[in-house]
């Protein structure tokens, strides 16, 4: 019975050593990592992110990105840290920001959670709606002191969605089904911000509320909600004419819907309208044009 | 080869295992993505002018991250020797009475509950599955009772329904969850090594310390019981109070492995085997030394891991499987030569 | 002097309703070699796990050396009795020598090894049962007849004044079994050590054991079945394993012959050879 005792003994004094320590320790240590403070070094952790900082001018600034941030193309040439689902911190340290930048995921708000503790400045910033985008932007443009960049492109954003809102006044909006996934069928909800785009552009999601943001559907659905057009957004690289072909056949079995017998089943760019970022609003207008095929001229 | 285990060939055997554990330890501190030099980290730092990031990657990076994945291999394979003698099992291993699915569940319910309060400084959905994995033990510990005598057959069972009942809960949590959620708890599930800070590495490292310890004391227990409960009985074994022992000291340093990184395969399973066959199945030697080698495989496999497909990372689960599988081919193959199975 | 076991009025049933062992009064002397037979189902394994105190008895007490059974304490229990159960293939491969140290497990030092006094104890047993020479063998490797024998060793290193064994020559070669017996035997005479153990062999039993206790299954629960005829027999061998009494216990026709004070029992069926012409005992 002793050594069981003993051991017990044991580990409460690890426990309380081990808490002594952190605790002296903590005083000192979260200044580790100074900022470089002369020249920015901005670490971006997604896609958008990027786009965002290049847009406000900030190229010169950004010394690493994650994989799959293609926009603009010379972004591709910036050193990787790792992909946008699993950063490598490792990566990120090496390159000695000064600030790193990072949406709302888990995964993210751990890597920053981490860095923080280490000492590096990050900025996490959500976007889930076009609101968060411009908020985001306006946030991104104080942080690395560009406000004038930014207002510049918030307020062009405004300017083209005015445009546009006005040039759709007094429209009836088509009912549209927003297709993410074919097999098994999935479109987007009214919760979500494609929803957004949806409505900015002049349309009203086919389908009611649901319970999830991109809620898998059935065939009942898809007829009794009677779509008037179908937009598919695409990521792959490909013959449009040819996923255009696919897509019909693919919803030739809907015979009755609007959209199927008006031929209104329309692939569009994916990145454009998947990536909350400062190319939004062309991809508005892309669905706009979709939906309101007379309006031209933006 | 059949010496009888002397104090003395036991310690020089510990004793060299460790030393190995450090040098690869050590090694593996040097390999990751980014090329560091260990000069350049170890250069005394210059005031507050520039950031080390060499010394940064090294001590806050890596150095946590392979501490981390020595204590969880030696967690689970501690474990996983336990499990197998108890239920006189070779396929047990340290999930096998429902702790992935009470870590899965009270992962889950951490994110879904969108609980956000931390206890010091873990995140809600590791101490979730942590009393997940517990309160599954416990569960599945009483159901054993109810059906009576503790048979080794009613608790596998026992475990078995409540990892299905359990498994068909995450189901169904996952497909009404929302999708960011339900993401981040499966990715957090796969088996994540990320560096913890200071104290979680070193309370968790005397957790677990301590519990392979003293499963060590009943070592001598293990041994007969793995002949077989009856026969332990009349030895003057308490049967009943070794099992429950047993199994509450793996249960915890099962938890704890697993609030600490998520789940992991494999490395309960194949170290408590390779062990035996390269050394028998004395397990005064065989958990002391199983835990050492679980840990330097989870370091070696989380360092592949970390640089295989590098920038991107495989989650470590996939390197274990990878060597484990073929291994317990091996295993299978070559098993009726030298180590015998109950029928 | 206290008897080594004493069964008094014992009554037991798994189910409460249907006893296997009823009122069961039997006094083992301590040093003596008791052999336990009966059909299957009789109860005799049950009565094996009621000596070793696993089950409690419905009525009645079984001691051992005077006290209780389920009054001692399960390692004072186990300076008492050392059972030697049917054999089975071990767990993970452990060598004779470890497999006979095991039963010194409860003595070990506080850092879990065996000291000097456990090595000369294991070296005495695996001598007694002649096993000294596998002691570094896998106990897998060996032949069912050494096996059987390194687990009577473990058994002795318990260092117990009763050993039971439960059918410890099932399985074994002729030459195996005369040996077991043998070495029991010589175990009783050398130590004093009382032996029960059941067997399937009357007529090798015979020639060994002091005593015989020959259980019958237990007669049915009607009323007034109660108290009737006791449903098991012990004495001397030649007193129990007659071909009268084996024939009543059994439900077989058999032959026998007298060998000195016990008679060798050959049970033979219709379809025997020579089951007309040696003119089994017709009283039946």
């Amino acid at each position: 019975m002793r050594k069981w005792w003993l051991l017990l003994v044991a580990l409460a004094m690890w426990n309380l050593l081990g808490y002594a320590l952190a605790v002296s320790h903590s005083d000192d240590s979260s200044q580790t990592a100074p900022v470089g403070s002369t020249t920015a070094r901005i670490v971006s952790v997604a896609p958008n992110l990027t786009e965002i900082l290049y847009a406000l001018g900030l190229e010169e600034a950004v010394v690493g990105v994650t994989a799959g941030s293609d926009y603009p193309p010379s972004a591709l040439d910036k050193p990787k840290v790792g992909t946008f689902w699993q950063p490598n911190i490792e990566a990120i340290i090496a390159l000695r920001p000064s600030l790193v930048v990072t949406l709302g995921f888990a995964q993210q708000k751990s890597l920053v959670h981490r860095l923080e503790r280490m000492g590096y400045p990050c900025l996490t910033i959500d976007i889930w709606t076009v609101d968060d985008l411009l908020a985001a932007i306006d946030t991104l443009g104080k942080a690395t002191a560009s406000e004038q960049q930014a207002g510049h492109l918030i307020d062009g954003f405004r300017v083209r969605t005015r445009q546009l809102e006005e040039a759709l006044k007094n429209r009836q909006r088509p009912r549209v089904l927003w297709v993410v996934q074919r097999e098994p069928l999935r479109v987007a909800g009214r919760d979500t911000f494609i929803n957004e785009l949806v409505e900015l552009a002049g349309g009203e999601n086919a389908l009611g509320p649901t319970l999830h943001k991109y809620p898998p559907i059935g065939a009942e659905q898809v007829i009794a909600s009677s779509p008037q057009v179908i937009i598919e957004p695409t990521m792959v690289e490909g013959d449009p004419d040819r996923q255009r072909q696919q897509a019909l056949a693919y919803w030739d079995r809907y015979a009755n819907i609007p959209a199927v017998v008006d031929r209104r089943i329309h692939i569009i760019d994916g990145d454009i309208v998947s990536r909350l970022g400062p190319r939004l609003s062309e991809g508005i207008e892309t669905i706009a044009h979709c939906l309101h095929p007379d309006v031209l001229g933006d | 080869m059949h010496r009888i285990l002397s104090p003395r060939i036991l310690l020089l055997r510990i004793l060299a295992a460790a030393l190995l554990l450090g040098l690869v330890m050590t090694a593996c501190a040097l390999v990751g993505t980014e090329h560091i030099s260990l000069k350049a980290a170890l250069a005394p730092a210059d005031g507050a002018v520039a950031p080390n990031p060499d010394f940064e990657i090294l001590v806050h990076v890596r150095i946590p991250r392979i501490i981390l994945a020595a204590i969880v291999g030696a967690a689970l394979a501690g474990a996983g020797v336990t499990f197998q003698a108890v239920l006189r099992n070779p396929l047990a291993d340290p999930y096998i009475l429902g702790i992935s699915s009470g870590a899965g569940l009270g992962a889950m319910l951490a994110v879904i509950s969108g609980v956000t309060w931390t206890l010091w400084g873990r995140s809600p959905i590791a101490v979730f599955a942590f009393a997940g994995a517990l309160g599954t033990v416990w569960l599945v510990w009483m159901i054993g009772r109810v059906t009576g005598k503790f048979h080794v057959t009613g608790l596998l069972l026992a475990g078995v329904v409540v990892n299905a009942c359990f498994s068909a809960v995450i189901m169904f949590l996952t497909s009404i969850a929302r999708s960011q959620e339900v993401h981040a708890t499966i990715f957090w599930l796969m088996g994540n090594m990320t560096e913890e800070d200071f104290f979680v590495l070193w309370a968790g490292a005397g957790a677990v310390t301590a519990g392979l310890v003293a499963l060590y004391f009943i070592s001598p227990q293990l041994n007969v019981i793995s002949f077989g409960q009856a026969d332990a009985q009349s030895m003057g074994i308490d049967v009943k109070k070794t099992q429950l022992v047993a199994f509450a000291l793996s249960a915890f340093i099962t938890a704890v492995a697993v609030s600490l990184s998520g789940l992991i395969g494999f490395v309960g399973l194949i170290v408590p085997h390779a062990v035996r066959l390269l050394l028998g199945p004395d397990h005064r030697q065989l958990l002391p030394l199983s835990s050492l080698l679980g840990a330097m495989f989870l370091v070696l496999a989380d360092t592949i891991a970390r640089v295989a497909i590098a920038p991107a990372q495989l989650p470590v689960g996939v390197i274990t499987a990878m060597v484990g599988g073929p291994f317990f081919l091996v295993l299978l193959v070559r098993f009726n030569r030298k180590v015998y199975w109950l029928k | 002097m206290t008897a080594a076991i004493e069964l008094n009025d014992v009554t037991f049933g798994y189910r409460p309703t249907e006893p296997v062992l009823r009122q069961v009064n039997v006094t083992v002397e301590s040093g003596t070699f008791l052999a336990v037979a009966g059909p299957n189902g009789a109860g005799k394994s049950t009565l094996l796990n009621l000596l070793a105190g696993l089950h409690r008895p419905q009525s009645g007490t079984i001691s051992i050396e005077g006290a209780d059974v389920h009054s001692y304490h399960r390692q004072a229990l186990a300076r008492k009795l050392a059972i030697v159960r049917q054999e089975f293939v071990p767990a993970f491969g452990f060598s004779v020598t470890e497999t006979v140290m095991m039963a010194r497990t409860p003595y070990f030092g506080q850092l879990g090894f065996e000291s000097q006094n456990d090595r000369r104890i294991v070296a005495e047993a695996l001598d007694l049962t002649e096993t000294t020479r596998f002691a570094s063998r896998l106990l897998a490797e060996l032949s069912g007849g050494e096996r059987q024998r390194v687990f009577i060793a473990r058994a002795l290193a318990q260092e117990t004044p009763i050993l039971l064994l439960d059918e410890p020559t099932s399985f074994l070669d002729l030459k195996h079994q005369v040996g077991i017996y043998d070495l029991l035997r010589s175990i009783q005479r050398d130590k004093g050590t009382t032996i029960v153990a059941i067997t399937h062999d009357i007529n090798l039993a015979a020639q060994y054991c002091d005593l015989a206790l020959l259980l019958r299954p237990c007669p049915g629960n009607a009323p007034g079945a109660a108290g009737k005829s006791r449903h098991y027999h012990i004495a001397p061998p030649s007193e129990v394993f007659t071909p009268k009494g084996i024939e009543e216990a059994f439900g077989v026709r058999v032959f026998s012959a007298p060998v000195g004070a016990v008679s060798v029992i050959l049970p033979l069926g219709q379809m025997a050879r020579d089951a007309d012409r040696l003119g089994l005992h017709k009283d039946l």
